[in-house]
């Protein structure tokens, strides 16, 4: 197996009850999980499962309640450790407005490396090449305001790209885009991943893109209930529509006939209908 | 009986006079017919949202008429007023209107503006509530307090509250989980069957636009480019593709298989649908 | 559509000005202001319109741009023009009407007055067009940035500016989208009375207030995100540095103002 890089130990994290009233609830309770370096984990879950709270954990945002978090060693158990820790697991969130902090696309790519003190020749390069990477340098001077959602989400994965941290944790990157944004930022987020070895985290509950992980792991009512392949996880019919999930139309497909492993592109499920059937006609 | 919504030539320019006019929409024709279940798509930027807010007047075309019972909207202030209610329009992430100190409140406010009685008032937001499925618990609570699915919710109980002869919403899924999504989708199916209305929905999921609409208008750079039913509007699955659109993944599927020389029908848009058709077509191969 | 409108006025341009460094620019626009009203006759003024005249065709600003800068204050340059001839006397009395009379040094103050409030008006914009506004936060923090001494935390300061600017237009988007769904909603936003008109905006506001909290918070996470702490230790991608041309524009605006003094001292004063 590959080094681990980020660890979770009996973590358990709990909203405190505030003035007004509201019960306090915990969020996550007693997960164990590691993140690999270099693999594309998927964390599917429905809304109020907890996957935010995860994410927020293991960039120290949150310290948990109980259990350890450890990044590359670092527990996250203080200011200090969790400056460290996000220098080496960076973030996405799901809006794409309420991330971008300048008021042109190249200065808000700068915008972490000028945190973390990089000199100002290197921040330059390490905009460039981001840009690049994620194909919005030719709008480097543009407005973010002026830019689609799925050009902005670019843009911010080009901000984390930047401070070049090992680990990137995308929070529902593609819940507010359209089906074209959408493509262009899990494009992007497989570059990353398979090109330059980047860990990816990808938080969702589209179907479509935890089919593209090495690993899914599925959450609901604060722990982590399954863990494995996508084809392994999509395989159990209702296991995931049961948790407020839903699988790919292939698979349902292949399920509902009966294959053993499912199908999870249309044309894997095309192929797999083929054989059953003995062939085409025609052949 | 006239149609409750009628556009005639209708487009819609941008920034008009000056050197770029941008025509978000252009010389649209259209009827919605009392009853329909109409389903739009288009990718963003094709005009599909330009083109619902003439629906209801917020939007003047820039030529053309609009017509809502067979009068122009536009006529006056009064028919402009009265269009409002006859046609509830329903925003993408319509849970950003929600204003006021208890959900109740919040679905009586349109009503209010309508000038309807206390006691009518009252009746509508019990039944909008109830047709989206909100507890009777949570009317009373601030609207703020709700999870983000029951927001949603209230909010397009706010709509359905003025009860609409058409009710147009846009992309009223976005945003939300699998679970959401489908309770959103049924709960719709479930408004128009029990009160008769006429839907027209805006969405980019062609899986949900086939298990609702029975007629589909397809937008690209804001001109109606394909309009018919479902299986007439899917079987052109080429020069949908190059609108940056698609059709549903279990329709593709079969497509596929149709191209390999299997004999299969390729309008099919349920799982259920398909699987039973494969079975009973892999029990004659055997048979 | 707001997804146009540009903030700031910044008149995208390469020329001298706008290459200039923007603190330069900052301190040369601030010291000009105060040199138009060093000017005592039209001696001085006129030199200082020289100058002005001088910028413009250097930044490569277009005439109608100029214009347009003005015009707000179209207002303002009639009224104080029509004060200072009725109100101002002295000189020989050119026109006399029951009790209003026109002066000849009321003339002279009027016309005056206006070319200054011009002069001014075109020397502030032409900042505002060769500057993006994130250029001009930047200079005034680092001009500003000897008052940490006095612990006022000017990074700070700036910060809020440049988010300010960064959510304008999002926040414009925001109002115009839930005016929309209220109208739909039939709320009647443009109607009645100012009391009835104000009561009518809550369905505005409060949705706007809320969403914006929420977005102060996720953008809080953000910024956290990336390693944001405060002003120390920050580096800049985007340097500012003195170049020649700063120091010939110094050069230039200070022989101006030497000028000013010379004709002030050499020529009978209007004001």
């Amino acid at each position: 197996m590959a080094e681990k890089l980020i660890e979770l130990k009996n973590v358990t994290y709990v909203y405190e009850a505030d003035e007004e009233g509201e019960p306090g609830y915990a969020a996550v309770k007693d997960v164990s999980l590691d993140i690999h370096k270099g693999e594309f984990a998927v964390i599917l879950g429905h809304n109020g499962s907890g996957k935010s709270t995860l994410a927020k954990l293991m960039n120290a945002i949150y310290e948990p309640s109980e259990g350890t978090v450890t990044v590359k060693g670092i527990p996250s158990d203080s200011e200090e450790n969790g400056d460290k820790i996000r220098r080496i697991v960076g973030m996405v969130f799901q809006n794409p407005d309420n991330q971008i902090v300048a008021t042109i696309v190249e200065d808000d790519v700068a915008f972490g490396p000028e945190n973390l003190g990089v000199e100002p020749s290197e921040i330059r390069r390490r905009v460039d090449e981001a840009l690049k990477t994620v194909g919005m340098y030719e709008h480097r001077e543009r407005e973010p305001h002026k830019l689609s959602g799925g050009q902005k989400q670019r843009v911010a994965i080009a901000g984390v790209l930047a401070m070049q941290t090992e680990c990137i944790i995308l929070d529902e990157p593609t819940a507010m885009l359209d089906p074209v944004g959408r493509e262009e930022v899990i494009n992007t987020i497989r570059r990353l991943n398979k090109e330059m070895g980047i860990t990816v985290v990808l938080i969702t509950h589209f179907m479509e893109e935890a089919v593209l992980a090495d690993r899914v792991i599925v959450f609901d009512g604060g722990r982590c209930i399954a863990e494995g392949t996508p084809r392994e996880i999509f395989s159990q019919p209702g296991f995931l529509i049961d948790h407020g999930l839903d699988i790919p139309q292939s698979a349902q497909l292949s399920n509902a006939l009966g294959f053993e492993e499912c199908a999870l592109t249309p044309e894997e499920c095309v192929d797999k209908i083929t054989e059953m059937m003995g062939g085409a006609k025609n052949d | 009986m006239t149609d409750p919504i009628k556009l005639i030539n209708v487009s819609h320019y941008y920034s008009q006079g000056l050197p770029v006019q941008v025509a978000a929409v252009k010389n649209i024709n259209l009827t919605i017919k009392a009853g329909e279940a109409v389903g739009i798509i288009g990718h963003t930027g094709s005009g599909k949202s330009t083109l619902i807010s003439h629906f209801n007047g917020l939007l003047k075309p820039s030529e053309g008429t609009v017509l809502v019972d067979g009068e122009d909207i536009h006529k006056d202030k009064e028919t402009l007023r009265r269009s409002r209610f006859k046609i509830g329009l329903c925003f993408q992430y319509p849970e950003s209107q929600l204003f006021e100190e208890t959900v109740a409140k919040d679905i009586a406010f349109g009503p209010g503006n309508m000038g309807l009685s206390d006691s009518e008032i009252a009746l509508r937001v019990e039944r909008a509530a109830e047709f989206v499925g909100l507890k009777r618990e949570l009317l009373s609570k601030s609207p703020f307090d709700l999870s983000g699915g029951e927001k949603r919710r209230a909010a397009i109980a706010g709509v359905m509250a003025m009860e609409p002869e058409v009710l147009v919403l846009d992309e009223p899924a976005a945003g939300l989980d699998p679970r959401g999504k489908n309770e959103i989708l049924r709960m719709i199916m479930n408004y128009r069957e029990q009160t008769g209305s006429t839907i027209v929905f805006v969405s980019h999921s062609m899986e949900d636009i086939a298990a609702t609409a029975e007629r589909i208008i397809v937008m690209n750079h804001g001109e109606i480019a394909l309009e018919g039913t479902v299986d007439e509007v899917f079987s052109h699955g080429e020069s949908l593709r190059t609108m940056g659109l698609n059709v549903p993944e279990i329709t593709r599927i079969f497509m596929m298989l149709r191209q390999r020389g299997i004999d299969v029908p390729s309008n099919i848009y349920s799982v259920e649908e398909g699987a039973r058709i494969l079975r009973g077509l892999a029990e004659g191969r055997r048979g | 559509m707001v997804r146009d409108i540009t903030f700031g006025q910044y008149y995208p341009g390469s020329s001298a000005v706008h290459k200039m460094d923007a603190r330069m620019k900052f301190v040369l626009t601030f010291g000009m202001i105060v040199c138009i009203f060093v000017c005592r006759n039209f001696f001085s003024l006129g030199l200082m319109v020289l100058f002005t005249s001088a910028a413009v065709a250097v930044s490569r600003i277009p005439l109608k741009m100029i214009l347009k800068s003005i015009k707000p204050v179209a207002v303002i340059l009639i009224f104080t023009g029509i004060l200072n001839i009725f109100y101002t006397k002295g000189g020989e009395t050119w026109f006399s009407f029951w009790k209003i009379s026109v002066t000849e040094k009321g003339v002279y103050t009027a016309v005056f007055t206006m070319i200054r409030i011009i002069v001014l008006v075109i020397i502030s914009s032409l900042l505002t067009y060769t500057t993006t506004p994130t250029m001009l936060t930047d200079a005034l923090e680092r001009l500003l940035s000897p008052l940490k001494v006095f612990h006022i935390k000017v990074h700070t300061l700036a910060m809020m500016m440049t988010l300010a600017l960064r959510f304008i237009p999002t926040l414009i988007e925001e109002i115009e989208r839930i005016m929309n769904a209220q109208k739909a909603r039939g709320a009647d936003l443009e109607s009645g009375g100012l009391i009835r008109r104000a009561k009518a905006l809550i369905p505005v506001f409060v949705p706007l207030m809320v969403s914006s909290f929420r977005r102060a918070y996720e953008l809080a996470f953000a910024m956290t995100c990336r390693c944001y702490t405060g002003g120390d230790g920050r580096t800049r991608m985007k340097q500012m540095k003195l170049g020649l041309r700063d120091f010939i524009a110094l050069t230039v605006c200070l022989a101006v103002l030497a000028g000013i003094i010379t004709l002030n001292h050499f020529f009978p004063k209007v004001i």
